[in-house]
């Protein structure tokens, strides 16, 4: 007989009590841990967006063009390093379900500026060198299976070509790959030289432009030199960096996952009051229990562990397995969704969180019955005044 | 505390506050009861023998007065000296039984040894032994709700004596049984007075319960006695 074992018997004696509750505890962190899976990909581009970067487009909106020779007027501005441009393409392979992310980017310097993706030389300059290449994320080549050299068609909702004809023709040259948890091994990349010949409307314009900054450059003096110069043009510009721009962009998910975060702080704050409840009732269930301990000469310290134990296998226990099945669900979903949401994941430093939540929690639900535990008068409890 | 075990309430002032009304228990109570002795206290319900008991074993504290156990006064020690001090001299024994019902009675009996330096097998052989004594070695793997309430008083006993205290107190350890059952109780606490020289302070509304005690205090009369002679002609 030890402690450990009568924690561990104390928390089965009532075992409708012990898994109902930690069914709650349960759903609490599965709640939890697949929000930070979700969370993880709205956030992820955010967070790894360089912060040198700068994002140009137009004022009114994303959807207006800007004129290409943008491009020289910015990169001839103070503390402007190089300035690349990319126009959406809004492309799907063979029907509109098959949705790809596809951008034409400028050829020459795109993947200077993005040094995220990482592209063999070799292939790098092999596309360059092909004004129908594209460049293609693994993910998408171990999806369709393509390969260097394969002819592609994809289809755009948005661009006509000059042949009347929504459908373009591409060759894959080149692969590129990024790091292991940033879910952007989706996309397609094409030559915007290829792009403006080809479509039947808007030419010499594009999309936004991305401008990297020397290090030693004020990034807010930049911004305001680009906008200025463009103020009274017909196109005006509107530059934040690159983590405004996103996060701009995903506001709609990141508002989506505020609502989720604080239904699972509601979750959390009314699980806590159960198991809190639950441990009371505990403790005030085994008052006589705890007195004769005492009178044996265990201290309140030792009683007040072994409420803490109590709290932690039983938080600990529906932690995990809440956990593990969010874990599964987001596995699966990851690997459905990557295209339409990339980057669902868990980060490893989520489960250190749980594992602190459940420590708290246990010293939080552990802390009413310390008190009740502390205030137990031996002979009042277990002998009368006779 | 190796040769003395006497146990010494001297001047004992005891009080309770119930509402806005002060309760006196005992006013100037003195008392020494000396090492191997087989004491039963008895007297009407009210009189605080319950109390006398508490006071003696560290579960409760005087509102003045010294308790003397051997040569360690315990009024005076602070809540965490007292719980040790108790875990190393004192068995408690009382009318309910008071087992965890998630252990068995091995288990029960092992609980005080939880805090000893003894090893698992120095813990289920001193265990095993007490409630060999007690003539429950069969029973050692039964849970509480399995024994009757004899043989729960034995589990009881049992616990109380695992860790070899000097001292039992015992607060109507029979209270709860039959005639019979209770007879085989009171054998069993006489032959650890006897054979091992236990000091037992038992409290008891039964006569026939106090007629096994070496010494019975009856603690009415003993309080009419006690005011008209000093303490230090008692002592």
């Amino acid at each position: 007989m030890n402690l450990l074992l009568l924690v561990w018997r104390n928390s089965f004696r009532k075992k409708v009590r012990f898994w109902l509750t930690c069914t709650s505890v349960m759903v609490a962190f599965f709640l939890f841990t697949t929000l930070s899976g979700v969370n993880h990909a709205l956030t992820a581009s955010v967070s790894s967006s360089n912060q040198y970067r700068l994002m140009t487009s137009h004022k009114i909106s994303l959807t207006q063009s800007l004129p290409i020779n943008y491009q020289q007027k910015i990169a001839a501005l103070a503390g402007v390093k190089q300035v690349s441009y990319a126009s959406w393409f809004g492309g799907y392979f063979q029907n509109e379900k098959n949705q790809l992310p596809v951008t034409a980017v400028d050829h020459n310097n795109y993947f200077d500026l993005f040094t995220e993706y990482n592209i063999p030389k070799d292939h790098l300059l092999q596309w360059q060198k092909t004004r129908t290449g594209i460049v293609i994320g693994q993910a998408l080549a171990d999806k369709y299976g393509w390969n260097i050299g394969d002819k592609v068609p994809l289809s755009s909702s948005i661009w006509l070509n000059k042949s009347g004809s929504f459908n373009w023709s591409f060759t894959v040259s080149a692969i590129y790959q990024t790091s292991k948890h940033s879910g952007t091994d989706n996309k397609i990349f094409f030559q915007h030289a290829y792009f403006d010949k080809g479509r039947a409307y808007a030419k010499n314009s594009m999309s936004w432009l991305s401008t990297e900054i020397t290090e030693t450059a004020n990034v807010n003096d930049v911004i305001i030199a680009i906008d200025n110069l463009f103020m009274h043009a017909n196109n005006p510009t509107r530059t934040t960096t690159e983590q405004v721009f996103i996060k701009e962009q995903t506001q709609q998910f990141v508002d989506m996952a505020m609502v989720i975060k604080l239904v699972v702080i509601a979750v959390f704050f009314t699980l806590l009051l159960i198991v809190c409840n639950t441990m009371i009732q505990t403790i005030h269930e085994r008052n006589n229990e705890s007195a004769i301990m005492k009178a044996l000469g265990f201290s309140s310290t030792t009683l007040i562990q072994g409420i803490y134990l109590e709290s932690l296998l039983l938080l600990g226990l529906g932690a995990f397995t809440g956990s593990m099945l969010a874990y599964l669900l987001i596995t699966v979903i990851g690997q459905r969704f990557n295209e339409f949401l990339p980057g669902i994941s868990i980060v490893p430093s989520h489960y250190l969180m749980v594992f602190a939540l459940v420590n708290i929690a246990a010293a939080f639900c552990s802390a009413f019955p310390a008190v009740a535990i502390k205030r137990i008068v031996i002979s009042e409890t277990l002998g009368g005044q006779a | 505390m190796k040769n003395n075990h006497n146990i010494t309430l001297k001047d004992i002032n005891k009080s309770y506050q119930k509402g806005h009304n002060t309760v006196v228990v005992h006013d100037d109570f003195t008392l020494t009861i000396k090492s191997g002795e087989f004491v039963a206290l008895m007297g009407p319900s009210g009189l605080g023998k319950s109390t006398l008991l508490h006071l003696m074993g560290g579960l409760d504290q005087p509102t003045s007065g010294e308790v003397i156990i051997g040569t360690q006064r315990i009024d005076n020690l602070k809540q965490a000296q007292l719980t040790q001090w108790r875990a190393e001299n004192i068995g408690f024994v009382f009318q309910s039984h008071h087992l965890l019902p998630v252990l068995s009675a091995q288990g029960n009996v092992e609980l005080p040894l939880a805090l000893t330096s003894l090893n698992k097998q120095q813990r289920k052989e001193h265990a095993s032994y007490a409630l060999h004594l007690m003539g429950m070695s069969e029973r050692a793997s039964h849970y509480p709700k399995e024994l009757s309430g004899g043989q729960e008083q034995r589990v009881a006993i049992a616990r109380a004596i695992v860790s070899d205290p000097h001292i039992l107190l015992c607060d109507e350890p029979t209270g709860n049984l039959d005639r019979k059952t209770a007879d085989e109780i009171l054998a069993l606490l006489t032959q650890l007075n006897r054979d091992f020289g236990k000091t037992i302070v038992m409290v008891t509304h039964d006569k026939k319960a106090a007629d096994y005690a070496s010494r019975v205090i009856n603690l009415e009369s003993y309080i009419v006695e006690q005011s008209h002679i000093t303490p230090s002609e008692y002592l």
